[in-house]
């Protein structure tokens, strides 16, 4: 799914938002529908006080116009919620579609070298997918209306006073280019106003993330007198960006408000017989006049409606740029095998490679990996210098790289998509740097698998650590602040390999930077692993390490090219 | 009394003046509106009248179409006006706010500092501080104005048109705005506040999900978890479909109201007309003023979507701007001879946990001296240390700062004398000069040459130099230096404050050997005086040290 980068950001909006289109076509509709009910309302009115001035032509009592009014306007109101509630359902299915086809996409994600960082991926899935709502609900149906509704305004107004219509046209219109202008610069005004109100959120909150370190220096007084200062600075710059961009609104208004006078004031004079020209024929009648009156302000509604929506467009299409680049590149990067289903485990096998040529990298040439096999039980090291691929050939042993060629398999079960999840079941994983979901640590370690979890922290060397936590095992660790160190994330990721009574462990220097008293407790917590009957595969540089294990894969960048 | 009403009431008190000139032309912005057409409405029909009449001729049309020339004109300057005044006095308000909250958050207790500081609070905190941009522009400045103009209306029509009119315009935008108002307000609270806590749990169960899936990808458990995030997005979408009708209806009861109103003057006025109370053209003018008026409405409806998310918003800042001051001591007390750090029998229990984090540790600090602190990863090294500097109280022991208790020092004076540089220490998006001067007194200005000087001394003058030198802009949270760089500015800030007591936790942490040994060499000879209290692991580190303490467990 490559795109041409030359697609505009409004044409990769349109292509997001597809599914939606007809149902918001469909809501747009019965908006323009809605808002081409007030010319009735208006004629009512129209005939009424025409009525009062004159009796001779159409003539309506106020009471029963009244009534006219109200119904109108309940069934108005009545069509415009309908068109609302489609609109605002399909646009909160667009986000939820989208939100669904990130988190698949970026999930499936090979592991190593994903396109974009999680927390950017994150930020996408959560606000800014739901910036696509506001586009879809507010400004797709302002959009319609401002295509329609001034015109058949304007051919209403036309078939009672040519001049009215000249008044309109010339008020309003040339609308595509008046909205161009107007939208263009309501567009940036929106977006600098924004932006900057954004920056002035973040200096705030930047200093509230650094608040132990102000305290720390005693520059808290400092801080505020700092964060006081740059914002003045930034207010003085937005409003000088919005003293500009507020002229825009302006235009617009000034336009709506002098269409209107001057329909009045054209209107006034003909009926007073002063002009005496701009109807088909014949003088104006009062009816007429105050219809004509009655059209004038709603012939430029849309467009308002229009400008007050602008912000959601721009919005959603710095959005769509950014969701499509993020989907394209994920796209690229290639997958893990399978879904990540659960599965239930093969029997111990070896675990055995051969030919495999692995890209470290999404786009990056592939490597060609020595053939190798771990045996059930044994204890086997992976070594090589920094770089050479231990860790992606590890990736790859657990299907989280696709291989570019080569075999593994799990005694005669080739992994491929099918079998990935019963080959993982029979697998445990402790990377080199353990991250663990924002969840009670219990939850946290066992990631919803079943087990003795007193026996796999005691094995792991790791019930010390529970036990300084003020909730034991229901402490959320997000809620420490610092969290836990790398030594006690390696443990708990022990504990997590011990609760599954893998048939073997992958494990990435497991005791790279560790303290020597940590770094021994590691080792003895992955041979508690070995005596439980699991073969290990670790990539490692520790030499104390290495001489615990049976033998040595070893890996050199020579062999590799 | 109601948090967004205190809020606003804030906010106010920050810029009376401006807020009050902005919702003069608010008002006056919405009274032309309604003039405009309830002037255009009159003539029209007065003109008819005076056509039909044959007195055409004697129609003074020159000042009524004068006066819609105006107010067209007139509308749209104060209309810009307006929104310039009320932009500006939103933004200054708003920097008073966002000062007030950095205040209240500096009050706090350690640990719920430290709470604040994770991703999700801070997310949660930046949302809040978000939503209430619109509070004064979208509900509070057009609410105001909205009154306002609805009584000079009724003034208005009662002397132009009629009091039954000006009366049933009145009573209608009162009876249906104030529904509207009252129930938005009453619904949307429950569905924003959902809305809001969904998103930003959808944002951590993705981030979480994205940064764990290798290992949920092997637990199998990979689909459970994006499913689990899937969820979130559904309450998510639920409690916007909620909010979606609540915005709805408002919608939907504003126009009916505004239909109604005009009706019932068209109705009212056109019953006076016909019994020939008043004149067609003063029907008109109720008619179409009470029509016009119905901008009132409109111009609220964004501040009523916002509503609910407002009200959770600003309960929860104001609770952090109005965090309670700490009592401390008047005076500082006359340091005394003798250790610079006396620390005995320090212990730190975790409320409700099982063991203490460290301890029980003893040490002591004199001046000129260095003491490593060490122990095993995970054995309460930054704890112990959080302790000493007084952020966090001991469960038992005794902490004595030149022969006083830390309890006996004032704030200020502890931090003069007595300065912690966290493990990961954080910088502020700025200059390199700008986080520097953070260790200076409020209003002192950086010397250069003692920049510099505290610079070399952790050998971080050629990498600051040869990117532009104390200008150097780093981003927010100071991105832009190599995590051994950020780490070495901020030793270089914590030096440029010259403390009696320097505590280091993991300073040559991530710094390659000879980095690490000139930068503890550069720290000890800048401060010769003073005492250096380093928790390190890493043997290097070790013959920099008059006395080495190792740190166990706690039981």
């Amino acid at each position: 799914m490559t795109r041409p980068r030359t697609e505009t950001p409004a044409a990769r909006l349109a292509q997001l938002a597809a599914p939606a289109a007809p149902a918001l076509r469909r809501a747009s509709a019965l908006s323009v529908l809605a808002a081409l009910i007030w010319p009735v309302q208006a004629a009512l009115v129209a005939a009424a006080l025409g009525g009062l001035v004159t009796s001779s032509g159409l003539s309506l009592p106020p009471l029963w116009a009244a009534l006219g009014f109200v119904a109108l306007a309940g069934l108005r109101a009545g069509l415009d919620g309908v068109a609302q509630a489609a609109a605002q359902r399909t646009a909160r299915d667009l986000v939820a579609a989208t939100r669904a086809r990130l988190l698949t996409a970026a999930c499936l994600q090979r592991v190593g070298g994903g396109a974009l960082s999680p927390a950017e991926l994150a930020a996408l899935v959560a606000e800014k997918a739901a910036t696509l709502g506001p586009w879809a609900s507010r400004y797709a149906p302002a959009m319609a209306r401002t295509r329609w509704v001034p015109l058949v305004f304007l051919a209403l107004a036309a078939t009672q006073s040519w001049a009215a219509a000249v008044i309109l046209l010339i008020a309003g219109p040339l609308i595509p280019l008046f909205m161009a202008l107007v939208g263009m610069a309501a567009e940036t005004a929106s977006r600098q106003q924004m932006a900057e109100i954004g920056a002035l959120n973040r200096l705030a909150i930047d200093r509230i993330a650094a608040i132990t370190d102000l305290r720390l220096l005693g520059a808290g007084a400092r801080a505020r007198a700092d964060l006081a200062r740059a914002s003045d600075d930034l207010r003085t710059r937005t409003m000088a960006v919005l003293r500009i961009a507020f002229l825009s609104s302006t235009v617009l208004e000034l336009f709506s408000a002098l269409g209107v006078a001057l329909v009045a004031v054209f209107v006034g004079f003909s009926l007073l017989g002063e002009i005496g020209f701009g109807t088909w024929g014949g003088q104006m009648t009062p009816v007429q006049g105050i219809f004509l009156l009655m059209i004038a302000p709603e012939f430029f509604q849309p467009l308002r409606d229009l400008a007050a929506a602008w912000h959601d467009r721009a919005a959603a299409l710095a959005v769509a740029s950014e969701l499509t680049e993020a989907e394209a590149a994920m796209a690229r990067s290639g997958t893990i095998l399978g879904t990540g289903a659960p599965g239930l485990p093969l029997p111990a096998a070896p675990l055995s490679w051969q030919g495999l040529r692995i890209a470290p990298g999404p786009g990056a040439p592939a490597r060609a990996f020595p053939d190798g096999h771990v045996a059930p039980g044994e204890a086997v090291a992976l070594t090589g210098p920094s770089g050479v691929g231990k860790t992606t050939l590890l990736a790859a042993l657990a299907g989280l790289i696709r291989a570019d060629a080569g075999q593994i398999r799990w005694g005669d079960t080739v992994l491929d998509d099918t079998s990935a999840k019963a080959i993982r079941a029979g697998l445990a994983w402790v990377p080199q740097s353990p991250r663990f979901p924002d969840a009670p640590l219990a939850e946290a370690i066992t990631l919803g698998q079943p087990g003795d979890l007193g026996a796999a922290l005691a094995a792991a060397r790791a019930q010390a650590i529970v036990a300084t936590l003020p909730d034991g095992l229901q402490t959320r660790l997000g809620d420490l602040g610092g969290g836990v160190s790398g030594g006690e994330a390696r443990r708990l990721a022990l504990a997590r390999a011990y609760l599954v009574r893998p048939h073997l462990v992958l494990a990435d220097e497991p005791t790279a930077d560790l303290d020597a008293v940590t770094a021994q407790a590691v080792t003895e917590g992955l041979l508690a692993l070995r005596a439980q009957g699991a073969a290990l595969l670790i990539a490692t540089h520790d030499p104390a390490l290495i001489a615990a294990l049976d033998r040595d894969i070893p890996l050199s960048a020579e062999d590799m090219a | 009394m109601n948090p967004l009403w205190r809020l606003a009431l804030r906010l106010t008190r920050a810029e009376p003046r401006a807020f009050g000139r902005g919702l003069a032309l608010s008002a006056l912005v919405l009274v032309m509106g309604a003039a405009l057409l309830g002037l255009s409405g009159w003539f029209v029909t007065a003109a008819a009248a005076a056509g039909i009449a044959g007195i055409g001729v004697g129609f003074d049309f020159f000042r009524p179409s004068a006066g819609v020339r105006f107010l067209a004109l007139g509308r749209s300057a104060a209309r810009y006006g307006e929104r310039l005044l009320t932009h500006d006095a939103t933004l200054r308000a708003l920097a008073a706010l966002r000062g007030a909250l950095l205040g209240g958050i500096a009050r706090l207790p350690h640990e719920a500092q430290a709470r604040l500081r994770g991703a999700r609070a801070l997310n949660r905190l930046t949302a809040d501080v978000d939503a209430l941009d619109g509070l004064m522009l979208r509900l509070v400045l057009p609410a105001l104005a909205a009154l306002g103009t609805h009584l000079a209306a009724f003034v208005a029509l009662w002397l132009l048109v009629a009091p039954g009119v000006a009366g049933a315009v009145l009573a209608i935008y009162a009876l249906g705005g104030g529904a509207v108002l009252w129930a938005t307000a009453r619904a949307a609270h429950p569905p924003a506040e959902a809305a809001e806590t969904a998103l930003q749990s959808l944002r951590a169960q993705s981030l979480d999900l994205l940064r764990t899936r290798a290992d949920l990808t092997l637990a199998g458990a990979l689909l459970a978890a994006r499913d689990r995030a899937m969820g979130q997005a559904e309450t998510d979408r639920a409690a916007r479909a909620t909010l979606d009708r609540i915005d709805r209806a408002g919608a939907s009861a504003s126009a009916l109201t505004t239909s109604l109103a005009a009706a019932a003057a068209l109705g009212v006025g056109g019953q006076l007309a016909m019994a020939g109370t008043i004149s067609p053209a003063r029907a008109a003018i109720g008619f179409f003023t009470a029509l016009a008026l119905g901008e009132t409405l409109g111009l609220l409806r964004r501040g009523l979507a916002e509503l609910g998310r407002m009200q959770a918003a600003s309960a929860r800042v104001l609770a952090l701007a109005d965090t309670p001051a700490v009592p401390e001591p008047a005076t500082a007390p006359m340091p005394l001879p003798g250790p610079l750090l006396q620390v005995s029998r320090l212990t730190y229990h975790r409320a409700g946990a099982e063991c203490a984090v460290f301890g029980p540790l003893d040490l002591t600090l004199n001046r000129g001296e260095t003491v490593l602190l060490s122990g095993p990863s995970g054995a309460g090294k930054s704890t112990a240390l959080a302790c000493i500097a007084g952020l966090l109280p001991p469960s038992t022991g005794q902490i004595a700062m030149q022969g006083h208790p830390l309890g006996d020092w004032p704030e200020a004076d502890l931090r003069a004398a007595l300065t912690l540089v966290p493990q990961r220490p954080a910088l502020i998006g700025g200059t390199v000069a700008q986080n520097l001067a953070l260790a200076l007194p409020e209003g002192a200005a950086l010397d250069p040459d003692a920049a510099w000087a505290v610079l070399r001394a952790v050998d971080l003058e050629d990498a600051i130099r040869a990117r532009g030198g104390l200008q150097m802009a780093l981003g927010e949270g100071g991105s832009g230096l190599s995590g051994g760089q950020s780490k070495r500015l901020a030793l270089a800030r914590a030096m440029l404050r010259r403390p009696a007591v320097l505590i280091l936790d993991e300073p040559t942490e991530g710094l390659d050997p000879a980095t690490a040994a000139a930068t503890l060499a550069g720290i000890r000879a800048a401060l010769s005086d003073s005492g250096l209290l380093i928790v390190s692991h890493r043997a290097a580190d070790l013959p920099f040290a008059h006395r080495h303490l190792a740190l166990e467990h706690g039981t």
